[in-house]
């Protein structure tokens, strides 16, 4: 036992005007320490959602997680009180987000926010001390050492001069550094996990490039474990181990990397990819998806991928097919493949 | 001389003010001498990272903004310094559709109503006939005729930007400007939406300039394709001449990086440094990534062995293989011996 994180049959329900959005219908999902893995899928399929159940930054309500559970090193989260959660989400958890400009407060300058995120991962960190805490160092002595970290988080991160650039605001950083003083931000406490939403899709691709590599590089040289979230299966197959992608709120195909660009089993991925103009396609030769994610109030029963899918069939109308194992530690939820093989 | 659009020395540049009584301090130049041509039922495809000025010169071919220096060819007459009321006509040739669907739609107008106020404006077309056409042009894009009363914000986003392709189809333009149409969509929504504008292209004889920032999409859609950095086009050539064998080193930067979802494209990637400077750097030079304004735009940002003139003297865009234009110091130009 070994995972990390462990995501079992995981229901979150939305509770909207309209009625009720079944958000996510049972997700499983597992990452063992040092995984770099991938959740792919479409807008409205629930992966930021999942992602976000990890660190319970789903406000609730309107949400509502009605069955499943989340373990993260073998501690159950979702049982957690919100003061212990506070020191959950300093301790192992960082998150970088797709928007890098509504992330940083323009109001104060980076070393500001940098120095606040790094004294509160400490605090939050620390076990609180007893009565009796003995030599405890200055204020000022504290923030000494959490500039000095946040210049190091800096230089970690590739952001040239940070010495001098800490005390620019952040209009004056481009796009591509604010994502690296965010990610900065989300390595303040040496988290266990880096949950990435989208990191790289507000950017350009040759900067989307150096961020990609910046992760990879913390990976070999932290021990990261990272949670990508993307939409684009290019950043999947350049930069992760596994993948995972989602449909309408549920994982339905699991695999390495590779296995899953070269033999995609669930007709969802096959019909992703078979999406993205690549190298050979001709013209005319690109397949879309016909018709569209479905509305999450009232979505298809069994399968959900079931009304968009050419291989149709009568137990995909009734029944929710389970993750099955095809071989070479691949699995994917469609009643194609025998159940027992 | 088949050319629908000729653009020849394209500038667009925009003041900026500060110092003292604000007075005019600098020029931002956002679109800095662009010439390109497009033959008539080709798609060309202009790309760039933000910041580049592709939509600029979208903006400014269709008059949506006024070049500050250059000359437009349309059709062969010059279009640069057309009157108001003859840009009416010019726009019922020319046509832009938007990346932003949502936006570009507005909120309060039926589907009808939209696709429907062309009609109006440039053929005074108005009640049944108007319906008609309308719902023809519904059914070409691939809407179902109830939608007719409906609200843009009742659509998806694929949905929206049909509403906004027939809306531009709908004066029946000879060339369309797309600026970035998929950006905002899905990838198996993109598919759809990019066949649809390929079969279109084929049915109404279409001429399109495609904006985009995505090398696979442009691959895709494309004959030819120019490419913008800073303002200037560093490299033009047919798309499998970009694809196989870019010249300039921005171009092979930017192949390199694109994400393929195929693991065992084994490629070597270049990874750029720095950024393309933001709308403030060139001036403040902050970033110094600008270059200085002698020299190639790109030279900050360079990876290739650089020579003593890519610091001092700019690039012109030169003929260094038949059909296939670069602005590099590298890439000497061919001897039409």
């Amino acid at each position: 036992m070994t995972d990390l994180l462990n995501i079992d049959d995981l229901h979150l329900e939305f509770h909207t005007y309209d009625g009720v959005a079944k958000v996510l219908a049972g997700v499983n999902l597992t990452m063992r320490r040092g995984d770099v893995l991938g959740l792919v899928g479409e807008t409205g399929c629930g992966k930021s959602m999942t992602a976000l159940a990890v660190p319970r930054l789903i406000p609730m309500p309107p949400g509502l997680i009605t069955a499943g559970r989340v373990t993260f090193n073998g501690e159950d989260i979702l049982s957690k009180s919100e003061s212990e959660m506070e020191a959950f989400r300093a301790r192992h958890v960082g998150m970088i987000f797709q928007d890098p400009v509504t992330n940083l407060n323009p109001l104060f300058t980076i070393r500001e926010q940098l120095v606040d995120a790094v004294l509160y991962q400490q605090a939050q960190g620390k076990k609180v001390p007893g009565r009796w805490r003995g030599f405890r160092p200055s204020v000022r002595q504290l923030r000494k050492d959490a500039h000095a970290r946040a210049v190091e988080l800096m230089r970690l991160t590739g952001i040239p001069d940070g010495d001098k650039r800490i005390y620019d605001y952040p209009h004056q950083f481009s796009g591509g550094m604010r994502q690296r003083v965010l990610i900065a931000m989300a390595l303040a406490g040496d988290p266990d996990l880096l949950i990435a939403d989208e990191p790289t899709t507000a950017l350009d691709v040759t900067i989307q490039a150096q961020i990609l590599r910046l992760i990879r590089s913390l990976v070999a040289q932290l021990g990261l474990t990272v949670l990508l979230i993307t939409h684009n299966l290019g950043v999947v197959a350049r930069s992760c181990e596994r993948v995972a992608v989602m449909y309408a709120g549920r994982v339905i195909e699991e695999s390495p990397v590779r296995e899953l660009f070269r033999n995609p089993k669930h007709p969802y991925t096959r019909g992703l990819i078979a999406a993205v103009p690549q190298k050979d396609v001709a013209r005319g030769g690109l397949e879309g998806i016909p018709g569209m994610i479905p509305n999450l109030i009232n979505a298809p029963s069994g399968c959900r991928f079931h009304p968009r899918c050419e291989y149709v069939m009568e137990a995909c109308r009734t029944r929710v097919p389970p993750a099955i194992d095809v071989g070479a530690g691949h699995s994917a939820s469609c009643f194609l493949y025998p159940e027992d093989a | 001389m088949s050319h629908l659009l000729e653009v020849d020395n394209l500038k667009k540049h925009f003041p900026v003010h500060g110092g003292l009584f604000n007075r005019k301090t600098a020029d931002f130049r956002a679109v800095d001498g662009v010439s390109f041509d497009l033959q008539e039922g080709k798609t060309l495809g202009l790309v760039g990272e933000s910041g580049s000025g592709k939509t600029t010169v979208g903006k400014c071919i269709l008059r949506l903004m006024e070049p500050s220096a250059g000359q437009i060819l349309y059709d062969g007459a010059d279009i640069t310094h057309l009157k108001q009321r003859d840009l009416r006509r010019l726009r019922s040739e020319i046509q832009m559709i938007y990346q932003a669907p949502a936006a570009s739609l507005n909120g309060r107008m039926t589907v009808g109503q939209i696709i429907g106020e062309p009609l109006w404006i440039h053929e005074s077309l108005k009640g049944d006939a108007a319906r008609d056409r309308v719902l023809e042009l519904m059914n070409v894009v691939g809407l179902k005729e109830e939608h007719y009363y409906r609200y843009p914000h009742e659509f998806s986003g694929g949905q929206q930007q049909r509403i906004g392709i027939a809306r531009a189809l709908a004066v029946q333009p000879r060339l369309i400007v797309l600026d970035e149409p998929t950006s905002a969509l899905d990838v198996s929504v993109q598919a759809q939406i990019l066949n649809l504008l390929q079969d279109l292209q084929d049915q109404f004889d279409l001429t399109y300039l495609f904006i985009s920032h995505d090398l696979g999409v442009v691959r895709y859609m494309c004959d030819e394709v120019a490419l913008l950095y800073l303002g200037k086009i560093v490299e033009v050539a047919a798309t499998e001449v970009i694809f196989e064998s870019p010249k300039h080193p921005y171009t092979q930067a930017l192949i390199s990086a694109i994400p393929e979802p195929d693991p065992d494209t084994q490629r070597e990637e270049i990874i750029l440094r720095g950024e393309l400077s933001s709308s403030q750097s060139p001036l403040t030079r902050r970033g110094g990534f600008r270059g200085g304004d002698g020299g190639c735009p790109f030279a900050p940002r360079c990876h290739a062995e650089k020579l003593a003139q890519c610091e001092t003297v700019p690039p012109p865009l030169l003929e260094v293989e038949r059909a296939h234009q670069v602005a590099c110091h590298l890439h000497p130009q061919l001897d039409k011996a």
